[in-house]
């Protein structure tokens, strides 16, 4: 065949995406490195070259490392709930039940949900005097500016958000386990649980690997919740804003967008260590056949 | 295996085409108006008041009427987003041909050479700045040049529910009632148990605690603006009286009115008083559930004397507009007595042109609003004005939240606030 035509044309399907990507991801991202180096005026349009300066800043600046544990403590919390709830879910609807492609319907509802309006509803379930939370539980609870709570409803509201799309990625990992290692293991006299544990998730280890590097890669990039949900005069803040909020915050509310591109390479190193630990580990667990 | 590559093939020669037609319509939006002096132009009008879009609309309507060709589009982007949204643009070269501008503001963007100085317009009698109260001109101006053409002006009032004052039995509040008398009635009035409150001691600078600061013998800024005087012991008894209302139960708690707003709930009847600016007059009136049942007064006494901020919004146009004199048509346009008189007459704002505020007061004769006239005279000029102003007015909201929130005490946030300031401050000499 004529191998380089071909190449021409794969080059041409892809570069939509292609093209896009170096230009809305690469690209900022590599000049967010350079940034970070400066030390801006005029709206970025004058710039002089500091060295490590803002790095020194952010490693004495308690409030980074605040928002640094803030943003593990949402990750740590995020992701295995998430995980767990999905595959849960998956599981479900991946049984033969009536009105299956309702509930399945059901569950993905938040994906296709904009933000902010699910947002403002989260905002009124949480309310304290008149939300639909403190009145199912009987309870009087500041969730959304308590310090103690305004993470747990965070994690809420991003779990919520994310069984979805999570969970079809899991059902179809499910849908790709093949009938007859059941059947054979029924003969064997497993039932319930047990096939559950020796076979699903053995066999599901390779997508749940892929879906929690994308969750904690997501999930280290919490913002739009803490800025609809908490908001900016907010008593909890400083107890939830993440790196990413804290980076908005400089970049686009103090004019500082140096110290902002030094807290988004902050993140950016974390996710590559993490990834990078995952990767590692998956030899220990994800079972390929 | 044929087919399937001739789809592919079919498919990407459309997207080539749609992409082509796409990059030639943008094309054509530039290059058809060429040629000819009287060529069609759409020019952008940027503000942050939703409020005050009608009336806006109406005076471009108004210049559109008396040139056919230059067509202005108005578009209101919400405060809380104004700024960070004029930020990105400015060093996009992407700014509105004309825009409203804000004082604290206003030194980041003509120093970055991205206003239009329109000091040769002035002097060649364009525009007569005399008709604009000589203090509302200096605020756009730098340097000897002038940038803005005042718009509006605003002070603040003591927005009152007369039902509730009814209810309570209590005599409407008037220019006698000191702080002590506010907090007294605001007692009175309160019931938390309806949900009703007596004043909404709010979290907020100038229709909030600035005014309070600066009756007791406080201060904001210094008049060089060097110092900050959130750490003054008579800013710090202000700013405490107005946390005590919260504490005593006078007032909504700062959670609640983060929840709604405390605007909205006197809106509802929930709030027999609030301080708010003459800016929103126009939303109180919308509200049907106390149209007619609300009127203004001036701000109470404080120790030391009657504390007001006053501010004004300017208009301002873009240097890197692409159509800059009909931009410049529009701007002188809007610094009219017409645009005044229009603005005035739908209750937008007080307009800042001499002699067209009794427009403002008439429209509305059921309501008191020369208050807001009166109190213009002696009041405090919003602390704008320097370069730090946009990072530490920023910062400030966000000190002072753990303080209203309770996690800190009040003395402990204005002094943290005070301290934020003077290094923001000097961070930008």
């Amino acid at each position: 065949m004529h191998s380089k035509s071909r190449y021409i044309w794969a080059y041409m399907m892809i570069a939509p995406t292609l093209i896009g990507t170096l230009i809305f991801w690469s690209w900022p991202a590599v000049y967010s490195i350079y940034l970070s180096f400066l030390k801006s005026e005029n709206f970025g349009l004058v710039n002089h070259w500091v060295g490590w300066a803002n790095y020194e800043r952010l490693f004495m600046d308690e409030e980074f490392w605040q928002n640094l544990r803030n943003t593990i403590l949402y990750v740590v919390l995020f992701v295995p709930t998430t995980i767990i709830l999905s595959t849960f879910f998956a599981v479900l609807l991946n049984a033969k039940i009536k009105g299956q492609a309702v509930y399945r319907v059901i569950y993905f509802l938040p994906q296709v949900t904009m933000a902010a309006a699910a947002a403002m509803v989260w905002v009124i379930i949480f309310a304290q005097d008149y939300g639909l939370l403190n009145s199912v539980l009987g309870t009087h609870i500041a969730w959304i500016s308590d310090k103690r709570f305004a993470m747990y409803a965070l994690v809420m509201v991003g779990v919520w958000g994310a069984i979805g799309f999570n969970m079809l990625l899991i059902l179809a990992g499910l849908q790709g386990i093949p009938r007859t290692l059941y059947e054979a293991a029924e003969i064997d006299g497993a039932v319930g649980f047990r096939k559950f544990r020796s076979i699903t998730l053995p066999l599901l280890t390779p997508t749940l690997f892929f879906t929690s590097i994308v969750l904690v890669i997501g999930a280290t990039q919490i913002f739009d919740s803490i800025y609809l949900i908490i908001g900016k005069t907010n008593v909890a803040l400083p107890a939830v804003r993440s790196l990413v909020y804290a980076y908005y915050q400089n970049s686009f509310i103090y004019y500082d967008q140096n110290y902002g591109a030094a807290i988004v390479n902050i993140l950016l190193v974390i996710n590559l260590v993490l990834t990078g630990i995952q990767f590692m580990l998956q030899k220990k667990w994800v079972i390929y056949d | 295996m044929n087919i399937r590559k001739k789809m592919a093939a079919g498919i990407a020669s459309l997207l080539l085409v749609s992409l082509m037609v796409g990059c030639n319509s943008s094309n054509d939006g530039g290059g058809a108006t060429d040629g000819g002096a009287q060529k069609n132009v759409t020019i952008s009008y940027t503000i942050w008041d939703k409020n005050q879009q009608p009336a806006m609309e109406a005076i471009a309507d108004a210049f559109t009427e008396q040139h056919p060709n230059i067509k202005v589009k108005v578009d209101a982007i919400p405060w809380g987003e104004y700024w960070t949204k004029m930020s990105a643009a400015a060093p996009a070269g992407m700014l509105p041909d004309v825009f409203w501008m804000h004082g604290g503001q206003f030194m980041k963007y003509a120093e970055g050479q991205f206003l239009e100085p329109i000091t040769d317009k002035v002097q060649a009698n364009e525009i007569d700045l005399n008709n604009y109260a000589s203090n509302l001109v200096s605020i756009y101006t730098m340097d000897g040049q002038n940038y803005g053409i005042p718009k509006d002006f605003d002070t603040i009032g003591l927005a009152y529910n007369k039902e509730l004052f009814d209810q309570a039995n209590i005599p409407y509040p008037d220019d006698t009632w000191d702080y002590a008398k506010l907090a007294e009635v605001a007692k009175q009035l309160s019931q938390p148990d309806k949900g009703i409150y007596g004043f909404g001691a709010k979290l907020d600078t100038q229709a909030g605690y600035w005014n309070d600061m600066l009756a007791n013998g406080g201060f904001i800024l210094n008049d060089d603006m060097t110092k900050s005087g959130y750490d003054e012991l008579a800013s710090i008894e202000a700013l405490k009286a107005r946390y005590q209302m919260i504490l005593d139960k006078a007032s909504p708690t700062h959670q609640q009115m983060t929840d709604t707003d405390s605007v909205e709930m006197f809106k509802s009847g929930k709030l027999a008083m609030i301080f708010d600016g003459s800016w929103d007059n126009g939303n109180l009136a919308s509200s049907e559930i106390i149209k007619g049942k609300y009127d203004w007064a001036p701000l109470p006494k404080g120790k030391v004397k009657r504390g007001n901020i006053i501010n004004g919004i300017g208009n301002v146009m873009s240097t890197k507009g692409k159509h800059k004199d009909e931009a410049w048509q529009f701007l002188k346009f809007l610094g009219s007595k017409e645009a005044a008189e229009i603005t005035a007459e739908m209750g937008a704002a007080i307009p800042a042109f001499n002699n067209t505020q009794d427009a403002w007061v008439k429209n509305n004769p059921d309501l008191n609003l020369q208050v807001f006239i009166d109190q213009a005279g002696d009041a405090t000029p919003y602390p704008s004005g320097s370069k730090s102003y946009p990072v530490w007015f920023s910062k400030e909201a966000e000190i002072m939240s753990q303080a209203w929130g309770g996690a800190i005490s009040i003395e402990e946030g204005a002094k943290k606030v005070a301290e934020m300031m003077n290094q923001a401050i000097e961070g930008a000499k």
